[in-house]
């Protein structure tokens, strides 16, 4: 049974003023804590993406828990696979073995063989060296019908290097097949959501001419394959980036980051660069600065000083849209997240010059586990972290910016937060659904 | 660009014989990498004559990534490119990861690319006890491993164990097998054991080095015998066995 040892937690420095902040890590790193709130994606759900893919795990049985069980609660059992390692297979040392001919048995047994199938190898073979590389050439020379992602449920990696987040979003286009180029077509690539068609990039893109492809679009594997086409790769997200460079390296596709950002300058100046790479003229922004100032107005004559919750599942950039509420008078209160997106230095400068007292709150600390989640009042939270922490039912609903771009996506933001304000929410029931608006998941 | 690996039982003579082999090389015209694979870091330590060289393992301990190429190695005598992979703390952690940590962060910074070398040289510990210490026979690093053994029998059945290994990794398409290097201890039917071994594991015995102080005096130097005594009939034993090493790795003469 478990025991409590210690009757009170000190709970004095759970939060950090952001005047006294230090940037990019305001918290100490250290034991961690999940909270329920488990509406971000995993790699699962990411490699899910690839239409008609297979994901084969490769690990130990105990740390497979947590992907089956996304698997599981996607209802996509039948795309997924596991490969149990036991201690035999280290002593023995025939892990290469192991892979290929387990893939090899999960083939026989599949009802339909898949054209692509995502392998995660995990730290065991990270520790004991296995030669990831001769499985990869056995299996292709094997089964050369089928296209193999390398990919890694690797933890003790998570730390170092390209996150787990990151790799399976490389991963998943390596399995795009070169092919001949065309000028006509552009990709928005590394993104789990896909992005408003009414959204400022999406609309330029269209309007020019060119056809956008989006793997949250393709339905089937060969539809995937025409990405591999695209002149041009846009990322829009920063764990995309690395997915861009990979595909610039082996492909010659071009790549384009424009991050999701809340600044209107900075919007601007993505535009700018958009429509210089589709080589199309700029579009003049002030109306749709003007549709965001009013949209901003209207929002916050219903939300008023009513204290704002953001936290980073929500938006890559919670500091750029604290920023941007700030400066429109909403009254920012607080910010969830455990380190800072390197992009907002100078946002949060700013923050920190202007609004020092903001208070910032780890995700994951294990005081988080203990703190009064009653905020006492009404609150407006962006994003499930957010709103679980403070215990409002009053939250926008979303992950990674929501699919929303640009001076569109603040006018969208800025309608979500007043339907928010005005419609309770059941945020327990909501928050609980993993990979929140994976389409599997519906 | 040629790649070897050399193995043997700890203590045998590796080091001394690589680093003897590079200088040879070296001498030769030829650009030489030497990546010393032991926890100790010690393979190196007769080019570059520090006492102290900074190991692979060492920067990524405390930099992470954060570390350029030319920290990794240092020149030794004749421009040999020196690389120490490093290791755990002595009695902790695991020395097989860090040689694979170390290779792997070597051709991600692109060594091979940026100092072109002829040859390299891999100088690897002891048996091939784990994974880790395969790395070096593995497709992209060594194409031939080559054994170094004395008569004794302690060090044959070293020898014997690594030929197993290269035996159980051929249909893989690692390192092949180079041939066997006598590293003469005077033990009795020391020829005549050495033979026997060749035979059982199908392989020739490529070269001999004479048990001489020659070697002595030029580790108490901190040198080569290459370089501190080129002149020696010991010097001419390491070019012989160069050339020797040479031809049984790309058949060509040197």
């Amino acid at each position: 049974m478990l025991k409590r040892i210690n009757d009170k937690e000190d709970l004095t420095d759970t939060a950090v003023r952001l005047g006294d902040a230090s940037f990019p890590a305001p918290f100490p790193s250290g034991l961690e804590y999940g909270s329920p709130a488990r509406g971000a994606w995993n790699i699962v759900h990411t490699a899910m993406l690839v239409p008609q893919g297979h994901q084969i795990y490769v690990c130990a049985a105990g740390c497979l828990r947590g992907v089956v069980l996304t698997a599981a609660e996607m209802h996509a059992e039948d795309r997924f696979s596991c490969i149990s390692i036991r201690e035999n297979n280290v002593l023995d040392g025939d892990m290469e073995t192991l892979i290929i001919d387990g893939i090899e048995d999960i083939l026989s047994r599949l009802p339909v063989r898949p054209p692509a199938i995502l392998v995660y190898t995990s730290c065991i073979h990270h520790f004991i060296g296995c030669d990831l590389s001769l499985v990869y050439a056995k299996l292709r020379e094997r089964f050369p019908d089928i296209d193999f992602a390398e990919c890694y449920m690797n933890p003790i990696m998570r730390k170092s290097g390209l996150t787990p987040d990151e790799l399976t979003r490389r991963s998943v286009y390596t399995l795009l097949h070169p092919a001949d180029p065309d000028s006509h077509s552009v990709n928005i690539i590394g993104n789990d959501l896909a992005t408003d068609e009414t959204s400022d990039l999406v609309r330029l893109t269209h309007s020019a001419g060119f056809r956008l492809h989006d793997i949250t679009l393709c339905r089937t594997y060969a539809e995937f394959q025409n990405m591999a086409a695209s002149f041009l790769n846009i990322t829009t997200q920063p764990a995309a980036r690395a997915a861009a460079s990979a595909l610039e390296d082996r492909l010659g596709q071009k790549q384009l980051y424009v991050p999701l950002c809340y600044g209107y300058d900075e919007i601007d100046e993505n535009t700018r660069r958009l429509a210089e790479a589709l080589i199309v003229p700029c579009p003049d922004p002030s109306p749709a600065r003007a549709s965001c100032e009013k949209a901003l107005a209207a929002a916050l004559a219903v939300i008023g000083t009513t204290p704002v919750a953001i936290d980073y599942t929500a938006t890559p950039r919670p500091l750029g849209l604290a920023r941007l509420l700030l400066e429109h008078g909403f009254h920012v209160e607080r910010i969830y997240l455990d380190a800072f997106n390197g992009e907002e230095k100078k946002d949060f400068c700013f923050l920190q010059e202007q609004f020092p007292d903001i208070k910032l709150y780890a995700t994951i600390r294990p005081k988080m586990r203990f703190v009064n989640r009653h905020a006492g009042e009404k609150l407006l939270a962006v994003g499930q972290k957010a709103a679980y922490f403070t215990g409002t039912n009053y939250f926008v609903n979303i992950i990674e910016g929501g699919g929303m771009y640009g001076y569109d996506g603040i006018c969208r933001m800025a309608g979500l937060m007043t339907e928010a304000f005005l419609a309770e929410k059941d945020a327990r029931s909501l928050i609980q659904i993993k990979g929140w608006g994976c389409g599997c998941c519906l | 660009m040629i790649k070897l690996a050399v193995y043997g039982k700890g203590g045998i003579g590796k080091s001394t014989t690589v680093s003897n082999l590079s200088a040879a090389y070296a001498d030769r015209g030829y650009r030489v990498m030497q990546i010393g694979c032991d926890p100790k870091a010690d393979s190196t330590i007769s080019l570059h004559g520090c006492d102290h060289m900074t190991t692979v393992l060492d920067l990524v301990r405390s930099r992470k990534d954060d570390f350029t190429l030319d920290e990794m190695v240092k020149i030794g005598c004749k421009g040999v490119v020196c690389v120490e992979a490093g290791g755990p703390t002595p009695g902790l952690g695991c020395a097989g990861r860090g040689i694979i940590a170390a290779l792997e962060k070597l051709k991600e910074k692109g060594a091979y690319d940026v100092y072109k070398p002829d040859i390299v040289l891999y100088d690897v510990l002891g048996d091939v006890v784990c994974g880790g210490f395969s790395m070096p026979m593995r497709t992209g690093y060594a194409d031939k491993v080559f054994i170094i053994t004395s008569g004794e029998n302690m060090a044959l059945h070293a020898a014997a164990n690594i030929a197993m290994a290269v035996e159980n990794f051929r249909d893989r398409g690692y390192a092949q097998l180079g041939g066997i290097i006598l590293n003469r201890r005077d033990v009795k039917r020391e020829d005549e054991k050495v033979a026997e071994l060749s035979e059982d594991i199908h392989s020739s015995v490529i070269g001999s080095l004479s048990r001489s102080s020659t070697v002595q005096d030029a580790e108490e130097l901190g040198k080569t015998v290459i370089e501190a005594f080129p002149d020696s009939d010991m010097a001419k034993e390491y070019r012989m066995l160069a050339a020797a090493v040479y031809k049984a790795a790309c058949g060509k003469e040197w």
